[in-house]
């Protein structure tokens, strides 16, 4: 019992440790110990990965075992070590010997630099060096598999004793300061307002770089919220949302922007215009594609948002966007004849229009329009049995998604002075697509965090920069998985007025009162 | 008077004849069942009145209108709400919002009234409330309102999904097997409250069961499909006694 | 009595395919006035069309075959045929350095399918369990979302682990790109390479091999069983996870191939090589109606020849082929959802 499953472990956590080498995570945290607790060489950061590994495998084998004992929990720590450390080996040795005969790994794997791989094999010839991360692994297996068993051991003993499990936020709610402000509505605003404040006073003491990230955080606080209301609240899965923030910049820069059109109009005006255009083409594109079932929508999108980027890089239309090129000169927003289009300036605006977005959303969600689309999420056909024409509702969301789209991509080629076909790649979509789900589809609120965590946190571990689309790519499938309502999820209306003389409340059981997630 | 009238309605799915020439006159202020083993097109049926499939014969009459070719939403408004064999809430709204969708083609605001919260929304919406408590109150879910309706328990979803289906106030409503995995006091006491949403709030019911004991009780009218063909209709003495429901249906060791 | 009101939107769609068609003609009119091409250049036109077509088809197929079982899209299967192709590749870079695809070409392709179709069914099978077995029965857009992601992790990780860079396919010396038979059409020569015949060739193989597994085999009645309904499959007795299973894994067999010959045909590979021909394999499956195996096969072979044809037929830039392919999955679906070869199915759930 404990053999099968340590080999079996064993073998996943091979392949899962030599996918992290070759994408060169091992450096990655190397660099990442190296810059953050200035530990002088990256090795410690390389081994410390290999260790955790090893200590993963051991306790993932235990705990997928049914019937366990420590002489089974050893046999299985023992058994995934030794395939995982055969396995790491066995790779290394192969990469270890091919670098040594001279041969640059790199014209294959681009990760497998001489300094990727001396890492490892820590100046040790193929074979020692092979054994030696082996034993290491084996060593942190059995570690892991231990370890495992005795914290299971602890937990048993612990409900034998009839004592349950605290969550974090119990135990949190348990200090009576932090009960007093989550329970009191006014703190939470006192909070929110501190909040607000630091938020207005940030641009004075950050600098140029930070407001420019900031306001592109919030760029892309103002697509999710586009999004969330298409995705979130109407359940219509748009993978080409990028067409419509590119149809926001190409109409700015096209309309203030001295080539190709000559037109140079006020920033103030062609602002709404992008918004409008951008409406227009979302109930466009809608008409075709919204009757068509939820996979297909999404695919059928996804097609569209590619066909409009070949179109803006095509020559064909070279004359009319400025083609691969795309356009430069972009006019900035003049308010009482002074340029306001930098950074600092920018920050307030897209402060602004978060703002009216969030009011937008707001105020939708909790209309007859947004319960409309959120039925259609839930079930489609029952929506439209109570009444709902969901053709037109579909418009709606896309139209206002595609709105927002509009305006944060009017103000992006602004601030960018800039705009071309590399500004809208599929990238964009999912980029957005991604902090609605990982906040919360729906969730205001959610959509924010979502934007902070996916949008400003990669600036700030800029040593993640390579990996940050897989991570999104992970985080996407992980998110469905694990918590598909995201990390902030949307909150239920409290609607039901407080009726004293009924006491069904009480009646009702307490799970049933607090669960709010469900299937 | 019919509030319903169906001729010769045919509906088939490739080679299958779903539902055959079927004719139905319901009168208002009735208690209509349709009743028939399982697949004898009782929800295809239901499914050709609310507008889900389009017939490929026959004509649809509700209260001198034509349904055949209009779309479910306007059906809808028309004033005829249904329920669902197997319970279709929006699962991740709240029962109060549940009602309130149901309430949908009875309200006006759209997005200017939303997004500008003006003062005629503001009293649509207060109204809306008012009502959604009334109907809670009414199915007895006082309580469970701000519950996610996937969290309530199955009874109280029953109860929930005609709250809703009631939000519309429709003249005609649909009970597709209200009664389903219900055990017998709980049934008994679903089909009291349906005589009792029809003499209270004076609307039609047309409901359609397998089990035919179920609506003995309840019913009117009673009309019998097998294999897509209505076999007998009349109260629900004539129909138990009838022999070729006997055959077809009660035969199974019921009779 | 049959009474049928001839509806606005019905009569929208007639107006606007009609139009459609008429500009179509009248472009093609326009390029066959002018002789812009010579019957040589259709030549090679219909013929790249149907060796790409083929490749679209056997992509198609792994669609076809998880929509017909799952009704998911697998939206990852474009990468899983880019992991093939860059199976393959390894290989052969290791069989050209040691001088064996010299001495034993035959062999070596073989071993170099082998390889990127072993690899491509590893990652399909993989793919399900990880990605989409845990989502069983969720709403549809949790699965689609998920595939989504599994798109996207499989694209970047195999751009960090081999680079970005477009890297050429060292085909064996018997089987150099561009050269092949040479026909005489119209007095001017038309080439036919064999690369091309092989894919062509092998990809018909992989369609009748695909038929005969799915009619003739134990494994292609659990198959159509579980198509057809789950609950009344695992009653039966077959082993649902287990079929799910192995239809993703012979999905990747199919893709893996693909992707070889995608490799040793038009030669160069990289990171984004997988999302292009899955897009279109995609609406090949689509416009061939999607869970229908033959339907599959002819949707590849018509979009192939479609596409190459369509910029001299259309007189449009050829930078436009790849907008041609989307137009046609918007058509399709809106004019014919179900496709040239789908059924409409039996009671849809409303």
């Amino acid at each position: 019992m404990g053999l099968r499953t340590g080999i079996r472990t064993g073998l996943i956590a091979a392949i899962v440790t030599i996918f992290l080498i070759l994408i060169g995570v091992h450096m990655l945290m190397g660099r990442l110990l190296q810059s953050w607790f200035y530990v002088p060489a990256h090795w410690p950061g390389v081994w410390l990965m290999v260790v955790l590994l090893g200590l993963w495998a051991g306790s993932r084998a235990v705990g997928q075992m049914k019937a366990r004992s420590w002489g089974n929990t050893l046999l299985a720590g023992a058994s995934a070590g030794i395939i995982q450390g055969a396995l790491v080996g066995a790779a290394l040795y192969l990469l270890a010997s091919i670098t040594q005969a001279g041969v640059d790994l790199r014209a294959w794997l681009t990760q497998m630099s001489q300094e990727s791989i001396a890492a490892l094999t820590l100046g040790l010839a193929p074979l020692p060096a092979a054994g030696f991360i082996g034993g290491v692994l084996l060593v942190s297996a059995v570690a892991g598999a231990a370890w495992r068993e005795w914290r299971l051991r602890v937990h048993a003993a612990r409900l034998a004793r009839g004592e349950r499990t605290v969550s974090l936020r119990e135990r949190l709610l348990e200090i009576p300061a932090v009960a007093q402000v989550s329970s009191n509505p006014l703190s939470r605003r006192v909070l929110m307002g501190v909040f607000m404040v630091l938020l207005l006073i940030a641009p004075f003491f950050l600098g140029q770089y930070w407001n420019y990230n900031l306001g592109t955080v919030g760029i892309y606080v103002i697509l999710g919220l586009g999004l969330n209301i298409v995705v979130g609240m109407a359940g219509l899965l748009d993978l080409g949302y990028v067409a419509f923030f590119a149809v926001g910049a190409y109409t700015m820069a096209l309309l203030t922007a001295p080539q190709p059109h000559h037109i140079q109009m006020s920033f103030w005006l062609a602002l709404p215009i992008g918004v409008l255009l951008a409406a227009i083409a979302g109930i466009l594109l809608g008409i075709p594609v919204l009757r068509m079932r939820g996979d297909y929508l999404a695919i059928v999108t996804l097609g569209f948002g590619e066909i409009i980027r070949i179109l803006s890089k095509s020559d064909v239309l070279t004359g009319f966007t400025g083609g691969p090129r795309g356009v430069r000169n972009v006019g900035h927003p003049v308010l009482f004849g002074k340029d306001i289009g930098n950074e600092f300036y920018f920050f307030y605006f897209i402060l602004i229009g978060v703002i009216l977005a969030i009011i937008i959303t707001r105020r939708l969600e909790h209309s007859r329009v947004g319960r409309a689309w959120r039925a259609m999420r839930e079930d489609e056909k029952v929506a439209q049995a109570m009444g709902i024409y969901t053709l037109k509702y579909k418009l709606m969301a896309f139209a206002m998604g595609a709105a927002m789209a509009g305006f944060s991509g009017a103000i992006f080629a602004s601030r960018n002075s800039f705009t071309g076909p590399e500004d809208f790649v599929l990238l964009v979509s999912i980029n957005v697509l991604a902090l609605v789900i990982v906040g919360g589809m729906g969730s205001i609120p959610g959509v924010i965090l979502g934007a902070f965590v996916l949008k400003g946190l990669p600036e700030i571990l800029r040593e993640l920069e390579d990996y940050r689309v897989l991570v999104f790519g992970a985080l996407l499938v992980v998110m469905m998985i694990v918590r598909p309502q995201g990390l902030w999820p949307a909150s239920r209306p409290q609607l039901e007025r407080p009726r004293p003389e009924e006491e069904a409340l009480e009646e009702a059981p307490a799970e049933l009162v607090e669960g709010e997630v469900g299937s | 008077m019919n509030i319903l009238e169906l001729h010769g309605v045919t509906k088939q799915f490739g080679g299958l004849v779903a539902v055959s020439a079927v004719d139905l006159e319901v009168p208002q202020g009735s208690i209509f069942s349709v009743i028939g083993p399982n697949g004898a097109g009782k929800t295809t049926l239901f499914n050709c009145i609310s507008g889900f499939y389009r017939p490929e014969a026959g004509r649809i009459i509700f209260d001198g209108v034509s349904l055949v070719g209009l779309r479910p939403d306007q059906i809808a408004a028309l004033g005829i709400a249904r329920t669902y064999q197997n319970i279709r809430l929006f699962g991740r709204m709240t029962a109060i919002e549940n009602i309130l969708v149901g309430q949908h083609s009875r309200l006006k605001s759209g997005l200017a009234g939303a997004l500008f919260r003006l003062p005629r929304t503001r009293r649509e919406e207060q109204e809306a409330l008012d009502k959604a408590h009334q109907l809670l109150d009414f199915v007895g879910l006082s309580g469970y309102g701000d519950m996610f309706a996937h969290n309530l328990p199955y009874g109280q979803q029953r109860r929930l999904e005609l709250a809703r289906a009631l939000a519309s106030e429709p003249r005609l409503l649909l009970l597709d097997e209200p009664a389903a995995g219900m055990n017998p006091r709980e049934t008994e006491e679903l089909m009291a409250f349906i005589r009792r949403i029809r003499d209270e709030l004076h609307l039609t019911i047309l409901l359609i069961e397998h089990d035919m004991r179920v609506v003995m009780g309840i019913s009117d009218i009673v009309a019998v499909l097998d294999f897509g063909e209505k076999i007998c209709e009349g109260t629900p003495q004539e129909v138990r006694c009838n022999p070729r429901v006997i055959e077809a249906y009660l035969g199974k060791g019921v009779a | 009595m049959k009474e049928r009101k001839v509806s606005l939107g019905l009569l929208l769609r007639l107006g606007i395919g009609l139009l459609v068609l008429a500009f179509f003609a009248y472009r093609f009119y326009g390029v066959l006035a002018r002789q812009a091409y010579g019957a040589e250049t259709w030549a090679r036109l219909a013929i790249s069309g149907l060796i790409i077509g083929s490749v679209y088809a056997v992509i198609a197929l792994g669609y076809t075959l998880v929509y017909g079982i799952l009704f998911m899209i697998n939206f990852a299967h474009g990468e899983v045929m880019m992991i093939g192709a860059f199976a393959g590749y390894f290989v052969l870079e290791a069989f050209a350095a040691s001088g064996f695809s010299a001495r034993q070409p035959v062999l070596a392709i073989l071993i170099t399918f082998l390889a990127g179709m072993t690899v491509s069914m590893l990652v399909g099978i993989s793919l399900e369990r990880i990605a989409y077995r845990p989502l069983r029965g969720a709403p549809r857009l949790v699965p689609l979302i998920s595939a989504i992601g599994a798109s996207i992790f499989l694209q970047n990780a195999a751009q960090l682990m081999f680079g970005s860079m477009r890297r050429t396919y060292s085909n064996p010396p018997a089987l150099e790109r561009n050269v092949g038979w040479v026909l005489d059409v119209a007095g001017k020569p038309v080439s036919i390479t064999y690369t091309g015949v092989l894919t062509f060739a092998f990809s018909v193989v992989l369609m009748i091999g695909l038929y005969l597994l799915v009619q003739r085999t134990r494994l292609g009645r659990a198959m159509r069983a579980v198509a057809e309904n789950k609950e009344a499959a695992a009653l039966m007795g077959v082993d649902v996870d287990r079929v799910i299973a192995n239809t993703f894994a012979i999905s990747g067999v199919l893709a893996g191939a693909a992707g070889v010959m995608w490799g040793l045909h038009n030669g160069i590979i990289y990171h984004y090589v997988g999302f292009i021909p899955g897009l279109k394999a995609f609406t090949a499956a689509v416009l061939g109606g999607i869970g229908n195996i033959p339907g599959a096969m002819l949707g590849g072979i018509v979009l192939g020849i479609a596409e190459s044809l369509a910029p001299a037929v259309l007189d449009m830039p050829f930078q436009l082929k790849d907008v041609l392919a989307f137009a046609v999955l918007v058509l399709v679906l809106i004019f014919r959802p179900t496709g040239i070869l789908g059924e409409v199915l039996a009671e849809e759930k409303v």
